[in-house]
């Protein structure tokens, strides 16, 4: 494994991006990063800019204005890179299926530009604090 | 005749091998011991220990020990992006004219305390190397090209402003009070904070030396617009490795500032001097973490109005009871 | 005034609406045609005087609805002006924003959505539907398949 991937795996920052969620996944998300689940242990720290970030936090179904920008946010981000899907909503659509506004699951919209993309899926809705840290911590041993 | 050539070649060589000497050993001081290497693993770890400190104080476990040094690792491996608008030459030359600023003022001070070689102005040469890590952070983000990037630039520029005056008038409240001297060795050999304008210029000092480190409560710069990095916002890969490892080395070379200039530097002898000065570096740095984690963020207009009026009148006061403790004779004025 | 009271103050409109229905004892339904929903909005809010909670709009199948909901906090009590538009071609209903701006918004939804024209709004863009969505496609409307 390089050195590039070990070090990935030792110390991920995480950005998050909300793609049109209804806000439940994305208040489990701020839930996360508090002391109480202390994640870093692990070495992950929340950053601002996607510029800065290993690991991009995914939530909400893709809504047909969102799904550029989530291309954008995703072109910014330095690869080697991990799309975490994270909710029923991010993962295949959840409860919006076959709605109006909805262009697809994230990882349809992430593949349109990127077919190689590493992503992993964190189902629940909402995943609680600890799902969302086994699947964090389950999807970057396999790297 | 050939007599004299061989000897004049003779010294010629001498002088070369000297030069030669020299040079390896002032690449040996820059890039190894005290500078460089020494720095950046120093500060590296004493960055970790304010993050270890930070998590105890909220009660969690925190980092482990090596995560400074993954993290840089981990920035040297992904790829750099550089904005499309963005000034390319400031860009990409920034940050090194930053890590150059800290880097030369590190070995200076670490070369100081070990040799007590010092050479007299070398207190306004610290002074001016301090303040390049900060210009260079405002010209970085200013070629980015973004606007988060810009309103960053606009309030780091102006917290430049601020809390430059207070540690001005700090270090000549230290200069009148040993006497006048501006030679960091002899500074360092007098402990000025034993007295009360001393004692309040430290403590202003230590505020700006937080608000010149980034962090809270003056870390209005970086984390301002929390989730949207400031300053920072458009680097990546492995320029941001160096804005890290920058940061990591101030928090080597202010504190140590602090110790010459404050509280006596290292001392003379190697062990108890190395021992109380690692001691007195360690109390700097502890005082640091304690205020960064009991503060929130202040606004900038608040920073201003606290470093120019509160401070400098409080440094006012202090610069004339060190004049009138100087002209009486009072020591602990 | 309590319960009584505001029954017998929301009879003065009568004239204007087709019925009231009182399903419950704190939920009144006045129904009425949307040539007269101006009048009756204006009497709800300013006369009673009600508070403002939000606008539904309605795809029936032989017209569309409009509903407004008010709270009357003393009694909690919730009221609802239930307006019929029955042309369903051109549906338009006049806007209650001029002396309500509380109302901007959701009449700019129900517009985008449902497709009813608010006449004398000030501001009737686009709120909620992306940019690059087809005009005239109205998504909550019945006839309109996925």
């Amino acid at each position: 494994m390089s050195w590039k991937i070990w070090s990935l795996k030792k110390s991920p920052w995480v950005f998050h991006v909300n793609t049109g969620a209804c806000n439940n996944c994305d208040i489990e998300i701020v839930n996360l990063l508090t002391p109480k689940f202390d994640v870093e242990r692990f070495g992950i720290k929340l950053v601002g800019s996607p510029r800065h970030a290993d690991a991009l936090l995914v939530t909400g179904v893709v809504t047909r204005q969102a799904a550029p920008r989530l291309q954008e946010v995703y072109r910014q981000t330095p690869k080697p890179c991990v799309v975490f899907c994270i909710g029923a909503c991010a993962c295949h659509t959840g409860i919006f299926r076959g709605a109006y506004h909805v262009v697809g699951p994230v990882d349809k919209i992430i593949k349109e530009i990127d077919p190689n993309a590493i992503i992993a899926y964190v189902p629940g809705c909402p995943p609680k604090p600890e799902a969302v840290i086994s699947g964090v911590v389950k999807a970057l041993s396999t790297l | 005749m050939g007599a004299i050539f061989e000897e004049r070649r003779e010294e010629k060589d001498k002088d070369m091998t000297e030069a030669l000497q020299n040079l390896f050993r002032l690449l040996f001081w820059i890039l190894i011991f005290p500078g460089f290497l020494f720095t950046a693993c120093f500060g590296l770890i004493a960055s970790w220990i304010v993050r270890k400190v930070s998590a105890l104080v909220q009660w969690r476990v925190g980092p482990p020990f090596f995560q400074p040094f993954y993290d840089v690792i981990k920035l040297m491996g992904k790829e750099t992006l550089i904005p499309q608008e963005a000034q390319r030459t400031v860009f990409m030359g920034a940050p090194l004219v930053g890590l150059a600023g800290v880097l030369l003022l590190s070995t200076m001070l670490w070369r100081i305390t070990i040799d007590q070689t010092a050479f007299v102005g070398d207190i306004i040469v610290a002074i001016y190397l301090m303040t390049l890590p900060s210009l260079a952070l405002i010209f970085g983000s200013s070629a980015s090209a973004s606007p988060h990037a810009a309103v960053g630039t606009g309030r780091e520029m102006k917290l430049v402003m601020s809390y430059e005056l207070p540690l001005v008038l700090a270090f000549i409240v230290v200069i009148i009070k040993t006497g006048g001297q501006l030679s960091l060795a002899a500074i360092a050999q007098q402990t000025p904070a034993l007295s009360i304008s001393g004692m309040l210029a430290f403590l202003i000092t230590l505020l700006c030396i937080q608000a010149k480190l980034g962090f809270v409560p003056f870390d209005i710069a970086e984390a301002e617009t929390e989730l949207g990095s400031g300053v920072l916002m458009e680097y990546s890969g492995a320029l941001l490795a160096v804005w890290k490892v920058t940061q990591a080395m101030m928090l080597v070379a202010l504190p140590l500032f602090l110790v010459m200039v404050f509280l006596g530097g290292f001392g003379t002898s190697l062990w108890t001097g190395l021992l109380t000065g690692v001691g007195k570096y360690v109390l700097i740095v502890v005082l640091l973490i304690l205020i960064k984690n009991t503060n929130p963020r202040v606004r900038i207009d608040q920073a201003m109005k606290f470093f120019w009026f509160y401070c400098g009148i409080a440094l006012a006061v202090a610069i004339i009871l060190a004049l009138v403790g100087n002209t009486y004779g009072i020591g602990w004025l | 005034m309590n319960q009584e009271e505001l029954n017998n103050k929301l009879a003065e409109i009568k004239d204007k609406l087709i019925d009231i229905e009182q399903k419950a004892n704190n939920r009144i339904y006045l129904l009425c045609e949307a040539e007269n929903s101006y009048a009756v909005n204006k009497f709800l809010f300013e006369d009673v005087p009600l508070r403002f909670v939000i606008t539904t709009g309605i795809d029936s199948d032989d017209c569309f609805e409009i509903l407004y909901h008010y709270a009357y906090d003393q009694t909690g009590c919730m009221v609802t002006l239930k307006a019929f538009i029955r042309d369903r071609e051109k549906p338009a209903i006049e806007s209650i924003t001029p002396f309500l701006p509380a109302a901007e918004w959701i009449e700019r939804e129900i517009h985008d959505t449902l497709g009813i024209d608010f006449k004398n709004h000030p501001n009737l863009r686009r709120l909620i539907l992306a940019d690059d969505w087809p005009e005239g496609v109205y998504p909550l409307r019945k006839e309109v398949k996925r």
